[in-house]
């Protein structure tokens, strides 16, 4: 019986600068599917990585337009076509009056989107990762850096990757394997 | 609206049912819930108003006024409206009792049909009957045929209300009793001396009637008032004059001794008499002097010399006979039989509908001298403090369930018909209790037939009788007489020391009706209070005694004592303090007991109006007393402006608005009210009340604010010196075009429909109470409680739900009725025609102050009146576009 | 560095002290007496209340924009904080969101409460129904039903965003103590966050995003309470600066109430160090300074009440200001402005004997002014109606108590559960203290 393949090679780092100058260094030596963690962010990884943060905004503010326009378009047809009433004597379309409400739901929708953006771009929720399986990466969420060279990276393989992180000053390096 | 289906009614007459259910003579049967209208009578003080009893599937509902008959002409005061919530009172009597226990119908027949008997051995030596003021022909027959059978029998006449000195007066002047009947719609110059003839009375609703008419039509009498209490002719008058009681007969003799009066036995000089004297002179003989109750019989005769003087008779006056079956003096009357009573020369007392026990004098001790009668019978409508000192108690049918007759004030007759069935089953009416004594017991109807065919003989008495019931009156008012002037009228009385005098005066919404919850939570006019009365103090004379509105205060006159609450009243004289009567009941249930003070616990064993000598304390408690409004209320937002004879208002502007206008192509329904002819009798509030439904909360809610009126009549006072000196304005919901309340409701639950009537959906409502927020007038009102379990009895009127805890709810314009009338005009294929839609509070009216109708219809009356040059909108710079708008109030150019 | 968070997150999970215990058993005490008041508004209704006409608004609304007014000063509070990367964030951003949230709950119930038919509230939103009718948009009430929503989802967003990571490290903690079933709820919680570099930088986006959109929203929340008011024709009410009154006037609510609970935090739970005296004082002046801001809206308001106010406007405000609604209007100015000038000196910015009463105390006095706004507001009329004072009964006080226990009891549970300040943001102010350290 054969054991399956790992899914990975990860190093463990005390500090975020040893992170950030292994990340470099990964990056420079030409890996490409990798992944940095960390306790708290540290944005020179992410960036050297690759990440960007725009793309939350945007979904953010198109949502918020759409969520207004919408909330303004629903109050319009459901006044004007669906059921309009004499109200005080005002016109079904009483506009100034349909915008506080617009405005707010805009900004209702901008902030549930750009977190469920946020997550979708960050491929959350997903409660199982191979990354789990790495020893010692529940210090991840504490005071430990951890880089992950994944096993899908077409230059993976796994003696190699692991020799690659033994050069980057780390505390530890192993192999990421279902336990 | 009833009135369309007249036509159709009168064939609908008298046919089945049982013998003693009436006479429709308005019935609209629409399916199985009939509505009939039944023309009757309902009295007041022992005289008749014409009603008209709105019946729905058998039960009163609604009273309003017989157009037909001249002391209603279509109109109706509190009492009149209040009349159906006595009828159906869960708390009236509805067991005959034995020294307070319960007695089977067969138990008291069986004592009555023995009673004869024992009776005539001594002539009826022992019988005394007592009774309130009779005016009812078939009531004071049989008592004459009680008085004819028993010989030793007397009969004695109770009213705490009664003028006493009145009748002394048309004695001392004419040496006979007479009823002073003056024509305001004529009089060009009229002198109250304490006369109150827009107040509460018998005769307000003619009287009102006819000074609006002239002050309408551009002739309004001069309207001079010298009274101690204000009152609802003092509050319109062009001049009021602050008097003190001492001061009445001094005053009455200057005026008259200016206008040259002969045979005046002694002069006296006023400030204000020449120009008042002047301004009679100047309008005789269209010039009359009223005296009023609690004026000395002298004042009165002066008042009958004054009219003499100037002319008045037969051109602004008339004089009758007094509609009384037995004038008397009533004080005198009750004195005598107290008396009697106590050395026990009284066997046996039958009490009808009287309440000795509670409204005589306390020092007169009726009721020690009363338990000392062997038997003792009270029949009343309640288990009040007579029934309870009486052996036996029979309830008393509700007038609007009996048989009977009465006399208007000016002496028309009328039927009373039963509009209803009987709502307690073992009760009894008067007549038939005086017809078991007699032996010879007879239906009531058949007495009352009995009456009319011995006046009118049997030659077509059907078709009288049958007339007589449809339309309301039995037969003219009485023949104007012409007595003689005394040389020796002129009686000058003795000067009261003028001294803390108490002025005794009806209560302004009360009668002898404390059980009546509409009426106990109605606010009086003048004073805002309600659920209870107040000694009235002068704002000067409560500042003196360091006494702040709503201050307990002990009452002390001859030695008795009473506890008070002290409320001041803009214009009240200085030196006396009023003291309503009616309150501080003993025995009046759950609504009517203990609201006030009873004013009766001081009152002079003769029945006195004025007792100098009143010393007043402070407690240092306050009262509890239900206010709902500030005893001066000044006009800082312009809500009545005045206008000048000529003067016009600037026209009703539409203001400007962010949208564009809401266009009402059809019918916009709209309102206006004359504030000029508002005298604040309150009528429409309580029509309003009876109409939609409205609950009543109780003392201590409305004490905090959640009063549920749905029309609350608004004061406004100016200075007393002004005139005139108050103002009233009916408040309504406005209606408005740019409705403020709409707009912030969050569900739609208030909205316009398409004739312009701001709607109040309950069904939708969810409370939020912001409507009520942004309603710059205030007229909305929220369910705090659910009042529907009080409400839901034969009493509501199905035609407007009840609405339940937690909603809004406010003015609809009466839009069942609208509704009606637009079902009927289309099943009859044709337009609503102007004025065919009246609201309840229009209806009730008596000065026709309240124009309702269709603003886009050409020629209504109500575009008239929105177009006339005293129409102005209630805060109408706000923008709000007013449906409900109001005609200014009229001052005199000279302001004498 | 290792032991950098263990405070917190000990903090959290510790087993209650007795102080603890006494609190959240008074809070839940005081929760049985908000369930108590609810019960007896939904069987006896609203007329157990003192309100009437005209004052149809009273307690409810007073409380209702007195703990937007909190969740409002809080959230801002935070989202500056957020925003500006402020140094002050590490170790209270958290707690005034858990404050925030905690007060948008508590004023929550209020718009639902006080409803006639509560039971119908859902009739303020749009969803198809067999009447057939739709809410009327253009309302004040609907726009703050939108508004309120808004709020709570916001605002627990916010909280939530900031918590993920968090959560996680929970999440591993208690892992690694076994307590499996306890990590598994946090883990759910956490979505599975594994710390990814990439994961933190959208994080981050999403996070400041989010604070950022709680300003307008803030700015709108309690703006819209104020246009409940100002669209009226209530002379009192009916003005333009209303909404910008209402919203500085309650700054110091929610500055007071954060400045007392991390003074009672921070020694209850003994994070000292992480809630440092750095901190306090800072937040003390940042109270200081919103009470100076709020004296300057008072100031405009006499101002604009006595020169520029014309007829009813005027009188209404004199009323308010100068007649009988006079102890609360400055009760409101002393408490809420006066008061907190104490802390420009130095010496009581640091004493907890001082900052918790004057937190409190400032909130207090925008309690008052909400009561000075709402009843004072009605002291005078379009129409001089016979207006029955207000007077609270015992059930508004039991549901306004009921309503602080609530907050109480929410934030004590909050304590408990998760952590109170943001154990990520810690880690990373100490991860560049370390660095200029090392730079120096």
């Amino acid at each position: 019986m054969t054991r399956p393949p790992p899914y990975g090679a990860i190093a463990e780092f005390a500090e975020a600068e040893t992170l950030v100058a292994a990340v470099r260094a990964a990056r420079a030596a030409g890996w490409s599917r990798l992944e940095a963690h960390a306790p708290h962010p540290v944005p020179d990884a992410a960036i050297a990585l690759g990440a960007r943060a725009a793309p939350v905004g945007w979904i953010a503010v198109g949502a918020g337009i759409m969520g207004a326009a919408i909330a303004y378009g629903t109050a319009w047809y459901l006044s004007v076509y669906d059921y309009p009433l004499n109200v005080g004597g005002r016109p079904p379309h009483a506009w100034p009056a349909f915008l506080p409400a617009a405005y707010i739901v805009g900004v209702l929708w901008a902030a549930v989107a750009a977190l469920i953006g946020m997550l979708w771009l960050n491929g959350l929720p997903s409660l199982h990762h191979p990354v789990f399986y790495a020893r010692g990466f529940h210090r991840a969420s504490q005071d430990r850096y951890f880089l992950y060279l994944m096993a899908e990276d077409p230059r993976f393989e796994a003696a190699s990757a692991l020799d690659f992180l033994r050069t980057l000053d780390a505390l530890r390096v192993s192999e990421v394997r279902a336990a | 609206m009833l009135l369309m289906g007249a036509s159709v009614a009168l064939a609908a007459a008298g046919c089945d049912g049982p013998d003693e259910h009436g006479h429709p003579l308005h019935a609209r049967p629409r399916g199985a819930d009939e509505a009939a209208s039944y023309a009757t009578v309902l009295d007041l003080e022992g005289l008749g108003r014409g009603v008209l009893a709105r019946t729905r599937a058998g039960h009163a509902v609604k009273i309003e006024g017989n157009p037909q008959h001249p002391a209603s002409l279509g109109a109706t005061d509190i009492f009149a409206e209040a009349a159906v919530l006595s009828l159906h009172d869960p708390h009236r009597s509805h067991r005959i009792r034995h020294n307070g226990r319960p007695q089977a119908p067969a138990g008291l027949d069986a004592v009555l049909a023995a009673l004869p008997a024992t009776l005539r051995v001594n002539g009826g030596a022992g019988l005394r009957l007592l009774t309130g003021p009779v005016a009812s022909p078939t009531l004071a027959r049989l008592i004459g045929d009680v008085l004819a059978a028993f010989p030793g029998a007397q009969w004695h006449q109770h009213d705490p209300l009664a003028d006493d000195d009145a009748l002394a007066g048309a004695v001392a002047a004419f040496g006979q009793p007479v009823a002073v009947l003056p024509d305001l719609a004529r009089a060009q110059a009229v002198l109250c001396l304490g006369a109150d003839p827009l107040g509460p009375g018998p005769a307000q609703l003619r009287q009102a009637r006819d000074w609006s008419t002239a002050r309408r039509a551009g002739s309004p009498p001069r309207l001079f008032v010298a009274e101690a209490t204000p009152s609802l002719t003092g509050a319109r008058a062009d001049r009021r004059i602050a008097l003190h009681p001492a001061e009445a007969e001094g005053f009455a003799r200057a005026v008259a001794a200016t206008l040259g009066v002969s045979g005046l036995a002694k002069g006296a000089a006023h400030a204000a008499a020449p120009d008042i004297a002047a301004a009679l002179l100047a309008a005789a003989p269209a010039a009359i002097v009223l005296a009023g109750r609690g004026q000395p019989p002298a004042v009165h005769a002066l008042a009958h010399a004054m009219n003499q003087a100037l002319g008045a008779r037969g051109v602004a006056l008339r004089l009758i006979a007094s509609p009384f079956a037995r004038p008397e003096p009533m004080a005198a009357s009750l004195v005598a039989l107290t008396t009697a009573m106590r050395s026990g020369e009284v066997t046996h007392l039958l009490v009808l509908g009287a309440n000795p026990v509670q409204d005589a004098p306390a020092f007169l001790a009726f009721e020690q001298a009363m338990r000392r009668v062997p038997f003792t019978l009270h029949a009343g409508l309640w288990e009040d403090e007579t029934a309870r000192a009486s052996r036996w108690h029979v309830p008393l049918l509700h007038p609007l369930e009996a048989w009977g007759d009465s006399l208007a004030f000016d002496g028309t007759p009328a039927i009373r018909q039963p509009a209803t069935r009987p709502v307690v089953d073992d009760a009894r009416d008067a007549l038939g209790l005086l017809g078991k004594i007699l032996a010879a017991p007879l239906p009531a109807r058949e007495a009352v037939i009995a009456t009319w065919m011995d006046r009118w003989g049997g030659i077509g008495f059907d078709d009288r009788w049958t007339e007589a019931l449809e339309v309301g009156t039995a037969g003219p008012p009485s023949p104007t007489i012409s007595p003689a002037l005394r040389p020796d009228w002129d009686r000058p009385g003795e000067a009261p020391p003028a001294t803390l005098t108490a002025i005794f005066a009806p209560d302004a919404g009360l009668r002898d009706e404390a059980q009546n919850a509409w009426l106990q939570e109605l606010p009086r006019a003048l004073t805002g209070l309600a659920w209870g009365n107040a000694a009235l103090f002068d704002p000067q004379t409560a500042a003196t005694l360091g006494l702040a509105p709503g201050d307990e205060v002990e009452l002390t006159l001859d030695g008795r004592s009473v506890l008070a609450a002290c409320w001041p009243v803009a214009g009240h004289a200085p030196g006396c303090v009023t003291l309503p009567l009616g309150g501080g009941r003993k025995a009046a249930g759950a609504v009517g007991t203990g609201r006030g003070f009873d004013a009766t616990m001081l009152r002079p064993a003769d029945g006195a109006w004025t007792a100098p000598g009143l010393v007043v304390r402070r407690t240092g408690a306050r009262a509890s007393l239900v206010a709902t409004a500030a005893p001066y209320r000044a006009d800082d937002a312009g809500a009545v402006p005045r206008v000048q004879p000529g003067e016009a208002l600037a026209p009703i502007a539409r203001g400007t608005s962010l949208h564009p206008d809401w266009p009402y192509e059809g019918r916009a329904w709209g309102m206006a009210i004359d504030v000029d002819a508002c005298i604040g009798c309150n009528a429409c509030a309580i029509a309003c009340q009876a109409e939609n439904n409205v609950p009543v909360v109780g003392p201590q809610e409305l004490a905090r604010g959640r009063g549920m009126h749905w029309l609350r009549v608004d004061r406004y006072d100016f200075d007393a010196s002004e005139a005139p000196a108050a103002s009233f304005q009916p408040v309504p919901c406005m209606q408005c075009e740019k409705a403020p309340c709409e707009p912030v409701c969050p569900v739609n639950a208030t909205v316009h429909d398409n004739e312009g009537l701001n709607v109040m959906v309950h069904a939708r409502c969810v409370g939020t109470r912001t409507c009520s927020n942004n309603c710059p007038y205030k007229v909305r009102r929220f369910n705090w409680d659910d009042h529907r379990p009080a409400m839901d009895t034969p009493r509501r009127n199905p035609d407007v739900s009840l609405r339940p805890r937690g909603v809004m709810e406010k003015c609809t314009y009466c839009t069942h009725r609208i509704s009606a009338a637009r079902s009927a005009a289309t099943l009859e294929g044709r337009e609503l025609r102007d004025g065919e839609v009246e609201t309840a509070c229009q209806r009730a009216c008596p000065t026709q102050a309240i124009t309702f109708g269709d603003l886009n219809a050409p020629g209504s009356a109500v575009a008239a009146q929105r177009h006339d040059a005293r129409s102005y909108a209630l805060l109408g710079d706000l923008g709000t576009r007013p449906r409900t708008t109001y005609l200014a109030q009229r001052v005199p150019r000279d302001g004498t | 560095m290792s032991v950098s968070t263990r405070p917190v997150v000990a903090a959290t999970l510790r087993p209650g002290a007795w102080g603890f215990r006494l609190g959240l058993l008074l809070a839940l005490a005081g929760v049985a007496v908000l369930a108590a008041a609810i019960a007896a508004l939904l069987v006896l209704g609203i007329g157990v209340w003192g309100n009437n006409i005209p004052h149809v608004w009273g307690f409810d609304l007073i409380a209702y924009a007195w703990w937007i007014g909190i969740a409002n000063a809080a959230s801002l509070f935070a989202a500056v904080l957020v925003l500006r990367r402020h140094g002050l964030r590490t170790a209270v951003n958290r707690f005034a969101e858990a404050v925030a949230l905690a007060a948008v709950l508590a004023s929550a119930l209020y718009p639902i409460l006080h409803l006639g038919r509560p039971w119908l509230f859902h009739w303020t939103v749009a969803y198809p129904a067999t009447t057939g009718l739709w809410p009327q948009f253009g309302s004040p009430l609907v726009w703050d039903f939108w508004g309120i929503m808004a709020h709570v989802i916001v605002t627990a967003l916010f909280w939530y965003i900031g918590l993920i990571p968090d959560l996680a490290t929970l999440r591993d903690r208690t892992a690694t103590q076994g307590r499996l079933g306890l990590a598994r709820t946090y883990g759910l919680f956490a979505l599975g966050w594994r710390g990814s570099v990439v994961h933190w930088h959208r994080h981050q986006a999403a996070y400041r995003l989010v604070a950022a959109l709680v300003l307008p929203l803030l700015l709108s929340a309690q703006t819209v309470v104020a246009l409940e008011f100002a669209t009226t024709l209530v002379p009192a009410w009916h003005q333009a600066r209303l909404p910008v009154h209402m919203v500085v006037t309650g700054l110091p609510s929610g500055l007071g109430v954060v400045l007392a609970m991390a003074a009672v935090l921070r020694h209850a739970l003994s994070i000292e160090r992480i809630i440092d005296d750095t901190d306090m004082d800072l937040l003390a002046r940042l109270l200081a300074c919103a009470a100076l801001a709020s004296g300057a809206a008072y100031a405009h308001e006499i101002f604009t009440g006595l020169v520029f106010a014309k007829g009813a406007a005027q009188e209404a405000f004199t009323a308010r200001a100068f007649g009988a609604g006079a102890p609360a209007y400055w009760g409101a100015i002393l408490l809420s402005v006066l008061l907190p000038q104490l802390l420009w000196r130095p010496g009581l910015r640091l004493r907890a004997a001082v900052l918790i009463p004057v937190g409190l105390l400032a909130a207090a006095g925008v309690w008052l002014d909400r009561w000075s706004l709402v009843v004072g507001g009605l002291l005078r009329e379009r129409l001089p109606t016979h207006a029955v004072a207000y007077v609270p009964t015992a059930a508004e006080w039991a549901l306004l108590a009921g309503s602080a226990a609530l907050f109480g009891a929410v934030l004590l549970l909050f304590g408990r559960a998760i952590p109170v300040v943001a154990i990520f943001e810690i880690r990373h102010e100490e991860s560049l203290e370390d660095v200029a350290e090392e730079e120096r």
